[in-house]
């Protein structure tokens, strides 16, 4: 039976973050946390692949406590065993330090013969993760993955189609692989009422700095990050025009007239 | 018919002499948009002036100069009926109320809110919210005005634990024809006071009067919901399933219904297949959306606890829960904008907007698809199953307009006599306007009619507040 990894993330619901228009910076109170999108179209590819090869899933995430939440999700769906890597130790760290955790933490429901991850996250957007953990677990990497076509258990190797600018590419990959999932064909179910009972009171493996086995301190949090992040700030923005629909050319002329005539251009 | 006259340059004068020049609009200043709401199909009439009014004694100096001179006046919110209400059928002036738009206070301790007519209730929701409280009524339409609302009684998905508009509206202040301003209800919560010429008013097209003020009763926000979608084989076994939801003593906000076809032309207008067409590898006929409010996860989950095994003993595929931020703003997304998919992909429809027994929903349904088999008309339908009110909607994609008509004619008037017939009614939410206004007689019958009628003669003794709506 297949082994797999699903690797999510929680982030705010950046549809409903606003910018303090003093200090240019997220406020996130009172936004509601998400399931990453593609995370969870990740998570879909990985209960078909269960649902047709017969799978073990374990669902990974770091992250404050609150984020066990979305590994509840995970749950629901057909997740197997949920992990929650969270300790302030790891605070402020890079994807070069996160990597480094999720890898080792996960190390001890491993090795896996699948990894799924979401091609990207809302917030940080560097779709880095994927192809640092690919290298940490020494797997095949499969970006933009959007359709899992085949699983050869017998001969380690699978086929993938991978989604480019350029069209479809079908790729045959080793086993172990790990892919960054497009969220073409990979729509995540709802779950069911059984499902969503089980997964609510399940045990959600914790695992803390002084709890995942062999952790060098050195490599994770802010200390173990190859790049800091000095200042976030929303993109300059114009004002926002106005819309002149007065029903036909002469009378939109003779609006714009008007409006610049009250505001003193003319 | 009443005779009317038209604006001319002196009245138009008077007009514009209460609004100012500036919110005075005649002849070709006039926009398009004034000509029909969102049904065109039912007919364009170009309004000889409009006024953009601010305040009650506008309305009324309007209103009285208008009655004086026997001119329609025909009351405008945001435009979004259905029903051709707002279009101005025999010119006259139209009075926009879309620049009353202010909310003008809350009343906490008496659970209300002061608004204008020309409040969108999206803006009304969000602003309720804010303050810790909901206004219930939840039509589709988020961009339609309160004061619109109020004039059709409009309804909305919450409407099976909630209610429909007017059972949130606690006073009013009216402009009558003659320009008279009568304050009717007070904020209180129960009354017996005479007639309630209130509740006249609500529903009433803007053939009575114009409202220009409301107070309106809101109520806590609840903490928190849910949603359950319900997946059947068919349509029949779906719609049994809601009357035992209703008597499990479930208490849900609402229970929508939806058919394979709608989610299907859902999918291929938003891109997203969010309601499932295969659950448990059998296939999806028809699936129900309920919802539920609580304070509590304890609370909905024993709710959906009940449901599903309601659910499985009344042949549903499954219980499907709909709680994560992300799903609940995909499926309601995809819900609301199950008419804007019809129309993506229908050349010519009309609505039906009937509300019938919870009981008779599924033999209705399949009557008026046998009947739009019948004429070779396309019928597609989705709405409450909860209060029974069904949006059906016959479509044509390759019939001429004329032939469409013809035939849709045919099939309405079918549709309207079995509707009365099983002991439902014209409409559940969106109004008579002109449109349905041939088949009113003969769904409340002879009598009650004619009593509309003397009415309307007692209000608006010239007949020019909305003429062609509703009974006059």
């Amino acid at each position: 039976m297949l082994n797999i990894l699903v690797c999510v993330k929680q982030v705010p619901d950046v549809d409903l973050v606003k910018m303090d228009p003093v200090t240019g910076s997220l406020i996130r109170e009172g936004v509601p946390a998400i399931l990453n999108p593609l995370d969870g179209n990740a998570m879909e590819a990985a209960v078909r692949v269960k649902e047709q090869y017969g799978a073990t899933i374990t669902a990974i995430t770091m992250g404050p406590p609150a984020a066990e939440a979305v590994l509840r999700e995970c749950l629901s769906v057909g997740a197997d065993r949920a992990v929650l890597i969270t300790d302030r130790a790891f605070k402020d760290a890079d994807t070069l330090a996160t990597s480094y955790v999720v890898a080792k933490a996960a190390e001890e429901f491993g090795p896996y013969d699948l990894i799924f991850c979401g091609k990207e996250t809302l917030d940080g957007a560097t779709g880095q993760m994927g192809a640092q953990l690919a290298e940490r677990f020494g797997s095949a990497l499969v970006t933009s993955a959007s359709r899992i076509l085949e699983i050869d258990e017998a001969a380690d190797t699978l086929v993938t189609e991978r989604e480019m600018e350029t069209g479809i590419e079908t790729v045959q990959a080793r086993i172990p692989c790990l892919f960054t999932i497009e969220k073409t064909n990979y729509q995540p179910r709802i779950p069911n009422f059984k499902g969503k009972k089980a997964a609510r009171f399940a045990e959600i493996v914790t695992r803390t700095a002084s709890t995942i086995p062999g952790l060098d301190p050195s490599r994770i949090g802010a200390v173990g990050s190859g790049t800091i992040v000095p200042r976030t700030y929303p993109p300059e923005r114009g004002e926002s025009g106005v819309m002149i629909d007065e029903g036909s050319a002469e009378r939109n002329g003779a609006k714009i007239v008007e409006i610049l005539a009250e505001t003193g251009l003319i | 018919m009443k005779e009317f006259n038209s604006v001319s340059p002196e009245i138009a004068a008077q007009l514009a002499a209460v609004v100012g020049e500036r919110r005075f609009y005649m002849g070709d200043r006039v926009r398009e948009d004034y000509t029909h709401d969102e049904m065109p199909i039912y007919g364009k009439h170009m309004p000889e002036c409009v006024c953009e009014v601010e305040s009650t004694e506008e309305v009324s100096a309007i209103l009285k100069i208008c009655n004086d001179n026997r001119i329609p006046v025909t009351p405008r919110g945001a435009g979004t009926s259905l029903t051709g209400a707002c279009v101005p059928l025999h010119g006259g002036v139209v009075v926009c109320t879309e620049r009353m738009n202010k909310i003008l206070g809350y009343d906490l301790d008496n659970m209300a809110v002061h608004v204008q007519p020309g409040v969108l209730l999206q803006d009304l929701a969000a602003d309720a919210e804010a303050h810790g409280l909901m206004y219930p009524p939840d039509p589709g339409s988020k961009t339609s005005t309160v004061g619109g609302n109020v004039a059709t009684n409009a309804g909305g998905m919450r409407a099976v634990k909630y209610g429909v508009t007017r059972d949130y509206v606690l006073a009013l202040t009216v402009v009558l024809a003659s320009g008279e301003v009568m304050h009717l209800g007070k904020t209180v919560c129960k009354t017996s006071t005479g007639y309630s010429l209130l509740h006249l008013m609500v529903g009433s097209e803007g053939t009575l009067g114009i409202i220009t003020e409301m107070t309106l009763k809101l109520v806590p926000q609840p903490g928190m919901n849910v949603s359950v979608l319900l997946p059947f084989f068919d349509m029949e076994t779906c719609i049994a399933t809601v009357p035992k939801i209703k008597m499990a003593n479930l208490d849900p906000q609402s229970i929508e219904f939806m058919g394979a076809d709608i989610v299907e032309s859902s999918s291929s207008f938003s891109g997203k297949k969010i309601f499932p067409t295969v659950v448990n590898k059998k296939d999806v006929g028809a699936s129900i959306l309920v919802t539920f409010v609580g304070e509590t996860e304890d609370e909905l989950y024993e709710k959906m606890e009940k449901l599903d095994a309601l659910g499985q003993t009344c042949g549903a595929i499954d219980t499907l829960v709909v709680d994560t931020p992300t799903l609940k703003k995909e499926v309601w997304t995809a819900r609301s904008a199950f008419l804007t998919a019809i129309e993506s992909d229908t050349k010519y429809m009309d609505e039906l907007d009937v509300v019938v027994p919870v009981d008779k929903i599924a033999s209705y349904l399949m009557f008026v698809h046998d009947v739009g088999e019948e004429y070779g008309l396309t019928v597609r339908n989705f709405g409450h199953a909860g209060d029974g009110n069904l949006h059906i909607y016959a479509c044509s994609n390759d019939l001429e307009f004329d032939e469409f008509w013809r035939r849709n004619k045919l099939l309405m008037q079918r549709c309207y006599t079995e509707c009365a017939r099983i002991g439902g009614q014209l409409s559940g939410e969106h109004g008579i306007g002109h449109a349905k206004k041939e088949y009113l007689e003969e769904s409340v019958g002879e009598v009650p009619l004619r009593m509309m009628q003397a009415i309307k003669a007692v209000f608006d003794p010239n007949g020019i507040l909305n003429p062609g709506k509703v009974v006059s």
